[in-house]
């Protein structure tokens, strides 16, 4: 008992100024717990509450006609859209994000780069992101701005159709299809590849130029290992805005269902849309993750393994102390006991 | 200091915006189910209506002057009463979000049925309307087939803005083509054999098409096709209150595509179809004064060609015609728009709500009331257009003095002749099925849209009477399955045990 006490780390009174300073920390994140905890986490309980439910708005009042997993039969069974929009979501999502980081990392090198008017780049680079939300996107995509002209989309189109199956093919010529838009939403990417560059010690460039490095070297074995936590959260961040914002086909099927006044549909119908998606948009994450999630290098690899071979043989040595310690007492007791004889050269033990 | 204050104003400013955020009405999370018609509350007056001073709310459609004009007739005529009212912009999403808010109008129009029966939006008002003198001198399609009541015996809508089919003829067309007018009571295909007539490829200039639609045939020909004789025919793809029969919208589908297909109809707007016709990606068919016969909304005529100065701009004489019958008789039914309206289930004074609906509809007050309105063209609205140019619908009410007035407002020279043949038949409105059967969109959401009938009959890769029996029996589940949830015991609860079974026994034999 009295060991474990010793264990224990000691309770320490925070101090008159510290508690005001832990206080006002509370204050400044109450905003973001409330936020949270009201537009984040209720609704997420509501919506796995409704989806075992068909919901019937009426002015009268809320009705919940419990379904068990009728929804979900219904959205697989008796709804083709769905399951079709997921593939197509997909196949767009996997091959779009490379794309958009690739391109994100490209640009953001450039504009790390001396150039001049970089400030003025680097601004209209991340306009996109301030100005093309929402119904401006929309608007933009209606006129065949997300279209290059002078791209022949449907000779790509067809030239995957020879060696892809349709969906896949439909899929990734739609790619073609909106291959500005894709680059404009590499706004945020680029800035956090920009954060990423400006952080890399330049003396590890100088030493490298001294080794007779040249940049191609420079980049994969400086620039890119440096960078490559930023690479994974890129893809993560470029997966949940493609899988979340306005232009996704599956947000909009399941915007309407929840407004749709059919009997079917509505609220319950909607969240469980939501949760199907979720856990789908979760497992391209986690796909990402295995794919780009960092693995230590040899030498990484080598210092961790000797610490653990130097906690192992302390573990040894306070064993061998213990047994020791041990040892000595149990001579003592016999020591004391009278039946404790040490060789005395006779020849009898 | 200046950091605790600064997260205190935050941390506050937060709480209050939520505190903004909620409705304050505690929610509603009772079940009634059923309408509140307990009566006026508080004081009546002359006529039973209240004494009280009252709100009502009205969510509508219409030209939001035009609204505001009536709605201060209205408050003339009953002071204690005031009307706010709003323009829909997306029914099932402004309803839904007003429900879930405790916000939910006292009156509202509604383009689809479903969605309001489906969720108990419309009460039954059948006790007021029943009871109501005025109600006798309406469109005789509306008690007879019982267009607001859905095929049960309670009534939970009526309609509110009429607006029946209409074929336009470009009289400028057939006179450079040498044709004759066809009669204004003419047959289905007397207008079909003009069509064919009227499309000319002279290799000078834009071919002359003798069809630019609007409004697909097919839909037309559903209504067309039933003879006043049997005048079983209450709705689209041969509802007959019952049942479907898509035999009939087939003829008309086929008949529609073949005509594309042989090159007799227009090309639409935006479609390299018209740029390769008129030189013009966005040109509308109906300004080319190369078009003869035109399945148009009739509102085409108020808001375009009926401006001053369009036609003269464009070279047409546009004059209407009734949709035609197979049959050659003088009164048939036509296919309408008809946007419903009734009052909600949660309105606390349903018999002024009544009133007010009844205002804005049909009444004969309130059809007063807007041709005085439409007939000042200096009144205009927001975009500066008078307002019998901005959705004016028309009367559902046969009262002479109403009609005089509304004829009125159309052209009275040399056209006159054929706008009074085109008001004389169209008497017998049956509305576009989404407005007037349960079930309908349902339908054409789940099934009919979803495997792209039209666009495999208009390319010719399917024939429509290849889908006629999966369709009907499709139709009539949806129908049926839609009456069980819409009435029966889990909705309204307005259906008898016979007729619970009856519908019970299709869905039945379609599972």
């Amino acid at each position: 008992m009295e060991k474990e006490k010793k264990m224990k780390k000691p309770k320490v009174k925070l101090g008159k100024l510290e508690k005001r300073e832990a206080r006002a920390g509370w204050l400044f994140v109450l905003p973001w717990v409330i936020g949270v905890a009201v537009f984040m986490l209720y609704p997420l309980c509501q919506s796995f509450y409704y989806m075992w439910f068909n919901i019937r708005i009426t002015p009268l009042g809320t009705k919940f006609i419990p379904v068990g997993t009728g929804n979900f039969t219904q959205i697989w069974l008796e709804n083709p859209e769905f399951p079709q929009q997921i593939v197509t979501y997909l196949w767009q999502t996997i091959v779009e994000v490379p794309v958009i980081v690739v391109f994100a990392l490209m640009i953001a090198i450039m504009l790390n780069g001396n150039i001049k008017c970089r400030g003025l780049f680097r601004l209209i680079f991340f306009l996109p992101v301030i100005i093309v939300s929402g119904p401006v996107m929309n608007m933009l995509v209606s006129e065949g701005a997300a279209t290059i002209p002078a791209m022949n989309v449907q000779s790509i189109k067809t030239a995957l159709d020879n060696f892809l199956p349709h969906s896949m093919s439909e899929s990734i010529g739609e790619i073609f299809s909106n291959m500005i838009m894709i680059l404009w939403y590499s706004g945020v990417q680029i800035l956090i590849f920009l954060s990423a560059l400006q952080k890399i010690d330049p003396a590890l460039y100088e030493a490298a130029k001294i080794d007779g490095g040249s940049q191609w070297e420079c980049f994969w074995k400086i620039t890119l290992p440096t960078i490559k936590p930023m690479i994974l959260l890129n893809a993560v961040y470029s997966v949940i805005f493609l899988s979340g914002n306005e232009q996704n086909s599956l947000i909009t099927m399941i915007k309407s269902a929840m407004f749709s006044g059919t009997k079917e549909k509505g609220y319950g119908y909607a969240s469980a849309m939501a949760w199907m998606y979720s856990l789908i948009v979760t497992l391209i994450v986690l796909l990402f993750f295995l794919l780009l999630g960092s693995k230590k290098d040899i030498y990484d690899r080598q210092v961790k393994r000797r610490k653990r071979e130097m906690k192992k043989e302390a573990r040894t040595v306070k064993r061998i102390e213990r047994r020791g310690i041990r040892n000595a007492k149990k001579i003592k007791k016999a020591r004391k006991k009278r039946n404790y004889r040490t060789y005395d050269g006779s020849g009898d033990y | 200091m200046k950091k605790k204050i600064l997260s205190l104003l935050l941390a506050c400013s937060m709480v209050f915006g939520l505190a903004a955020c909620g409705n304050g009405d505690g929610g509603n999370s009772g079940n009634t189910g059923n309408a509140d018609n307990s009566g006026n509350g508080g004081g009546e007056g002359a006529g039973g209506v209240t004494t009280e001073n009252i709100t009502l709310t009205f969510w509508h459609y219409e030209d939001p002057t035009t609204v505001s004009l009536l709605a201060e007739k209205f408050m003339d005529m009953y002071p204690n009463i005031t009307v706010e009212h709003r323009v829909i912009e997306d029914m099932s999403t402004d309803l839904s979000n007003a429900a879930a808010s405790g916000t939910f109008p006292d009156v509202f129009e509604g383009t689809d049925s479903d969605t309001a029966l489906a969720n108990m939006y419309w009460a039954d008002i059948s006790e007021y309307f029943d009871a109501d003198p005025e109600n006798q001198n309406l469109m005789a399609t509306i008690s007879e087939y019982g267009i607001g009541c859905f095929d049960t015996s309670a009534r939970f809508a009526v309609p509110m803005m009429y607006w029946p089919s209409a074929i336009f003829i470009d009289r400028n067309v057939i006179k450079n083509l040498n044709l004759e007018m066809p009669r204004t009571d003419w047959t289905w295909a007397e207008m079909v054999q003009l069509v064919k007539d009227a499309t000319k490829d002279e290799r000078t200039g834009m071919k002359y098409y003798g069809l630019g639609y609007y409004n697909r045939l097919d839909s037309l020909y559903g209504i067309a096709a039933c003879s006043p004789d049997e005048r079983a025919l209450k709705g689209e793809f041969g509802f007959d209150g019952t049942d479907f029969d898509l035999s009939y919208w087939a003829v008309g589908e086929q008949e529609f595509s073949d005509l594309k297909l042989a090159g007799y109809v227009a090309p639409q707007q935006d479609t390299a179809e018209m740029e390769a016709w008129s030189g013009n990606w966005s040109t509308w068919f109906g300004a080319t004064g190369r078009v003869a016969v035109f399945s148009e909304g009739f509102w085409t005529y108020q808001n375009l060609w009926g401006q001053e100065g369009y036609q003269e701009e464009y070279g047409l004489d546009i004059v209407p015609y009734v949709t035609p019958n197979v049959v050659d008789e003088k009164e048939h039914n036509v296919i309408a728009n008809m946007y419903m309206g009734g009052v909600s289930t949660s309105c606390k004074h349903p018999y002024e709500a009544y009133l007010l609906l009844k205002f804005m509809g049909w009444g004969i007050d309130g059809w007063k009331a807007r041709l005085e309105i439409y007939s000042d063209t200096s009144i205009t609205n927001d975009s500066g257009m008078p307002l019998k140019n901005a959705q004016m619908p028309m009367p559902i009410t046969l009262d002479e003095e109403v009609w005089e007035g509304y004829k009125a407002l159309f052209p009275q020279d040399d056209r006159k002749p054929y706008w009074d043949d085109y008001f004389a038949s169209v008497t017998r409105p049956v509305p576009y099925g989404w407005y007037s059967i349960a079930g309908y969109w349902n339908f054409c959401d789940q099934y009919f849209n979803k495997i792209g009938i039209h666009d495999l009959v208009d390319k010719g890769s399917a024939k429509a009477a290849d889908y006629v029996d999966e369709a009907t029996r499709q139709a009539n589940y949806y129908h049926a399955e839609a009456m069980i949830s819409y009435f029966g015991p889990g909705g309204y609860d307005v259906l008898s045990d016979e007729e619970l079974a009856k519908y019970q026994a299709v869905v039945d034999s379609f599972n």
